[in-house]
């Protein structure tokens, strides 16, 4: 490792290649990009000739844009980028349904869609809700970052195993439910 | 942490287990491939294979022979299981954060198991939350609320008392006498009352009398108070100081490995301010606890006599009071807290924009981050305006809300008295009482919280107390007098079982050897010296010292010979003197200066004004890297060590220094089993044999110029440097 990073420390042409490969941007698009199944439920990539055994997909815009700008990348320690997709809906419907089965698999913020009750005790709250993937219990840390305001209406709850749970609207909640929320937010 | 959940009979049965199969791992899977929640869903290992399990049916199963790796692969809020099979990676199943740190041991686990290895990964960590009541368990090992019920806590408790048990029964005297006191004051106002003031005929002598008691029970109470709060304060500094002596003690002989998964805030933390949660519970609840349940039953009793119909309504009346006062407190709690955070969140404007005022100005955007500014500061306000009226109004209806138990039995009791059922005497009694029970409301609303910390402290402070070392003298340890073998027989460590550093690292050091461990940093080179000094206990293999297996030589007769000079050597505060002595404490000063002239330490110590005496540590006299470090060779030197480890010894040294502490070095190491780690290679030109790490093994193991034929990763980190310094 030392010797790779001497090599990396002195060798500017090899810097200047690498700073090159940084800026280069390809955009995998329909006509060059093949995204194919693995048979272990991950993905495939052919693209210009290159291909990758298994690939992530990664959301540039995690809070703002779900379906557009993501990062195709290596999943080997690095991490490289092989290409960025701009929009999903520039592949066909078969592609757009694994891209978005990966994205599942790696962003795992179920939506709370009804509290059942928030009860706080010596530091901690614990939260009973309903999520779009089924009922759910999970304790937060009070104080800290455990809730994040992505808009006024918008928030993320952190949970102390850092799960996430999303509330996408806070006015779409009951009178009631706004009520147990308020002392948390 | 649980690596090996219990399962179902259903569960079970699905396994299949064969005749001699065992389950060694048995994880949740708490996810379902989709993301939706499912409770019924487990990884299961066995020494055979890996199987999951989901809603009662086998999802998957293969035989270990037949899999790669097995891990966890982290996720965005939660994980995947991928097990390898052929090379392909495999999406078996889904968990989410809370199982997280569980599969990462799933790696080691598999591999150990396909090597039929017997040896089990175990996880040192704790779990995060109670797996029985669900609570998060701040730092503790057990859960104090359930182990509280188990009695847990108040066997400390007793524990505590027996150890004090005279201090404690002085107080137990004490709070009778001032229990007795306040039950008694009001009988004797009853006296004046019914007897002296409102009685036909004119006894001045009574009244001298009765108020002749008053006061010298008023004096007494107050005399007997203050010595039981002084009694008080005394035992909980005493407890405190008792156990944080002991939590002390108790660090020091634990391993290296049980601090080091520990933050040192953390562990400072157990021993300053947990103890002091114990003093503060001792001097504030515990005696305000004990006057409780012996004022509570007299005066009870009391007014059950004078005129048990009130007295049924006034105790009627605690718990409502108790209850109205909990309340409150929740809600102003809860207020303030929201005022607290909306006044972090100006704060945070406020930093950030002194802090990037350059950055605001130079992109012209001061009116945004106003706008920002007012709006934080908008939303405080409005707390803070409601957070001060709430108080205004509710504090004084509130006081008066509990005062209503006692203007509840003044209104019944005087028409009891009109009614002639009770004398004036007893009326201002029974009100004395009743003042006294609600005056004691406020307590008890307090108590959860303060029961709750206290518990949680005990907790931890067992959580040390109970943690057996794993590295300790056994029954046949030996007294061992090394001469300075040391064999690696297949040694794999780890920090974190996880994390392997050393695998299967065989290595034989010979007698007055010295070995340079040569490897880029995280190699495992300074491991494999915490594992020669056994501060550590090795995973897997062993270390024998002149055969001897490391484990059953006696700790301090084996470090007491074994020298360290590290690249950043502790001089503790105290004396140069003191310093050198500071492993043999019996050596004589013409030793001592001996010692010090070998390690080229002598002259710059005469330089110094105090010489020998000159004070050194914080705000201490102030020594150079390289003078530190002939202090440390000096002390090293003076200990006569038969096996002596170099750190990094001669990194960050001026060339004089360097010059000195070399030749300082060479006389030290002289016929001295030597093993030395350093960067800059060229200072382990006297090396007899050079030991390359990489990758958790030994790559490359001979003699510089041996290694140097060899043109492999030795070479390749001569080369670098030489090229750094320019000298190629």
């Amino acid at each position: 490792m030392m010797e790779k990073k001497m090599q990396e420390d002195f060798s500017l042409e090899q810097m200047e290649q690498e700073s090159e490969e940084v800026l280069r941007t390809r955009f995998l698009t329909r006509e060059n990009a093949v995204f194919q199944r693995t048979g272990g439920g991950f993905l495939r990539l052919t693209v210009e000739g290159e291909s990758y055994p298994r690939i992530m997909v990664v959301r540039m815009f995690p809070f703002q844009e779900k379906e557009k700008y993501l990062s195709v990348r290596t999943t080997d320690e690095h991490s490289r980028e092989i290409g960025i997709i701009k929009d999903m809906a520039d592949f066909d419907g078969e592609t757009g349904q694994m891209l978005r089965e990966q994205l599942d698999l790696r962003y795992f913020t179920p939506v709370i869609t009804k509290i059942l009750s928030i009860r706080d005790e010596f530091g901690h709250s614990y939260w009973e809700v309903v999520t779009d993937h089924g009922p759910c219990r999970f304790t937060v840390r009070m104080g800290g970052n455990s809730i994040v305001h992505l808009s006024d209406v918008r928030i993320l709850v952190m949970d102390i195993d850092e799960n996430r749970f999303e509330i996408p609207n806070l006015e779409k909640l009951t009178a009631r439910e706004r009520k147990k929320l308020d002392l948390f937010i | 942490m649980n690596l090996n959940f219990s399962l179902s009979e259903e569960n079970l049965r699905l396994c299949g287990l064969e005749d001699g199969e065992e389950i060694c791992y048995c994880l949740p899977l708490d996810l379902t491939v989709d993301g939706d929640f499912q409770k019924n869903g487990y990884t299961v290992i066995t020494d055979r294979r890996i199987l999951t399990l989901e809603q009662g049916k086998r999802t998957h199963e293969l035989e270990l022979e037949r899999c790669g790796r097995v891990f966890g692969e982290s996720m965005i809020g939660g994980g995947v299981l991928i097990v390898v099979q052929d090379g392909l990676e495999q999406l078996w199943g889904r968990f989410s954060g809370k199982h997280m740190v569980r599969y990462f041991y799933m790696d080691r686990g598999v591999q150990l198991l396909k090597e039929k290895s017997s040896r089990r990964v175990v996880s040192r960590e704790y779990e995060k939350t109670c797996p029985v009541c669900g609570r998060v368990l701040r730092g503790t090992k057990v859960c104090p609320y359930c182990e509280g019920r188990k009695g847990g806590f108040v066997r400390f408790f007793a524990n505590l008392l027996k150890t004090y048990w005279k201090k404690t029964a002085a107080i137990l005297v004490l709070m009778l006498v001032s229990s007795l006191i306040s039950v008694v004051s009001p009988a004797v106002q009853r006296r004046l009352v019914d007897d002296v003031l409102t009685a036909p005929e004119r006894r001045p002598e009574q009244a001298v009398l009765c108020i002749s008691l008053m006061f010298l029970l008023g004096f007494g109470g107050v005399l007997a108070n203050v010595v039981k709060n002084y009694q008080c304060a005394k035992l909980g500094a005493r407890v405190a100081n008792d156990q944080r002596q002991k939590l002390f003690e108790k660090l020091q002989l634990l391993s290296l490995s049980y601090i080091g998964d520990r933050s040192p805030g953390m562990l400072m933390n157990r021993i300053s301010r947990d103890p002091s949660r114990i003093r503060e519970f001792v001097s504030d609840t515990f005696c305000n606890a004990f006057t409780i349940v012996i004022l509570f039953p007299c005066v009870g009793v009391y007014m059950l006599l004078l005129n048990w119909k009130l007295a049924i309504l006034a105790f009627l009346f605690v718990p409502v009071s108790v209850a109205l006062s909990m309340a409150f407190k929740n809600h102003v709690r809860r207020r303030y807290r929201l005022q607290g955070r909306k006044s972090d969140k100006v704060n945070n404007v406020l930093h950030d924009v002194l802090r990037g005022m350059e950055v605001v100005k130079t992109y012209g955007q001061e009116q945004r981050e106003s706008d920002y500014f007012s709006g934080a500061a908008d939303e405080l306000a409005k707390i803070e305006k409601y957070n001060e009226t709430f108080f205004a109004v509710f504090y004084p209806v509130l006081t008066f809300m509990l005062g209503l138990g006692t203007y509840l039995v003044t209104y019944f009791g005087g028409l009891s008295t009109l009614d002639g059922g009770m004398t004036p005497g007893q009326l201002l009694q029974f009100i004395n009482y009743a003042s006294l029970m609600y005056g004691y409301v406020g307590w008890i609303s307090n108590l959860p919280r303060s029961l709750m910390d206290m518990m949680t402290s005990v907790e931890r402070i067992s959580d040390i107390m109970d943690q057996s070392p794993d590295i300790y003298d056994h029954e046949d340890s030996v007294g061992h007098a090394v001469a300075g073998d040391v064999d690696f027989e297949k040694v794999s460590f780890g920090y974190k079982v996880y994390e392997p550093v050393l695998q299967d690292v065989d290595l034989h050091i010979r007698q007055g050897e010295m070995i340079g461990l040569v490897g880029s940093s995280g190699t495992g080179k300074s491991t494999m010296i915490n594992l020669i000094m056994h501060l550590y206990e090795t995973d897997g293999g062993r270390i024998r010292i002149d055969g001897e297996n490391v484990n059953r030589i006696r700790l301090k007769d084996y470090h007491s010979q074994i020298g360290v000079v590290l690249q950043e050597n502790f001089l503790f505060a105290g004396t140069i003197y003191n310093n050198i002595r500071f492993a043999r404490p019996e050596a004589s000063r013409e030793e001592i200066i001996r010692a010090a002239k070998m390690a080229n330490a002598h002259d710059f110590i005469c330089r110094t004004p105090d010489g020998y005496d000159t004070y050194v540590g914080e705000h201490g006299y102030n020594l150079s890297g390289g003078e530190r470090q002939r202090i440390a060779i000096a002390r090293a030197i003076l200990n006569d060590p038969r096996l002596l480890i170099l750190d990094e010894a001669t990194a960050s040294l001026d060339t004089e220094s360097e010059y000195l502490i070399q030749q300082a070095l060479k006389r030290l190491t002289a016929g001295r089993t030597t093993i030395a780690i350093a960067h800059r290679l060229s200072t382990l030109k006297d090396a007899n044999r050079l030991v390359v790490l990489d990758n958790h093994h030994i790559a490359e193991i001979g003699s510089h110029e041996e290694l140097m034929e060899k043109k492999g990763i030795y070479y390749g980190l001569v080369m670098a440097q030489l090229e750094m310094n320019g000298q190629l």
